[in-house]
């Protein structure tokens, strides 16, 4: 059943197993096509074990689904180098820390250190405590001169 | 430049798969 499937999945991503939870979600797909869950494990287990090239596949292979993976798209390509590629697709996001997040990282290596400390601005409202955050704040600043 | 961390990367997280099991 679809449900066991999960159970194993579940475990699969505890485990950090990511070339199991790909295997998992490709079955589950295959007994519920386009199932949310599914695609959205499957495309993030190749990011985190950097394949990014067969995460932006597992997104385009689900184009025609009602699902947003206009965030995940967008760092794939920030991890691409195609910076305004990404930028693009994050203006359809709502902007959320974590797009804004992005934003600051692809604004950075674009150069645009106004830009960048603008996106850092506006995440400062959402009072994260992060030292890493304030590191790559720090980072642009210097950047900035 | 400083390398910037990779905050985005930590911030792609796996659905919440609880009431599917
Ligand atoms: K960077």
């Amino acid at each position: 059943a679809v449900e066991d499937l999960f159970t194993a999945l579940h475990r699969h991503i505890e485990a950090g197993d990511f070339a199991q939870v790909v295997k998992v979600a490709d079955q589950v797909l295959k007994a519920a096509p386009g199932d949310e869950d599914a695609v959205r494990c499957k495309v993030v287990a190749h990011i985190k074990s950097d394949g990014i090239d067969q995460a932006l596949a597992a997104i385009r292979a689900a184009e025609r689904l009602p699902i947003d993976l206009g965030y995940y798209k967008a760092y794939c390509y920030y991890r691409q180098n195609k910076l305004q590629e990404a930028l693009e697709l994050l203006r359809g996001q709502e902007e959320t820390s974590v797009v804004l997040q992005l934003e600051s990282q692809i604004l950075y290596r674009q150069g645009r250190m106004n830009d960048c400390m603008n996106s850092y601005e506006k995440l400062q409202k959402f009072k994260i405590d992060s030292m890493d955050l304030k590191i790559n704040i720090i980072a642009a600043l210097v950047a900035a001169g | 430049n400083p390398i910037v961390l990779d905050m985005a990367y930590n911030a792609v997280e796996f659905p919440n798969l609880e009431n599917r099991m």
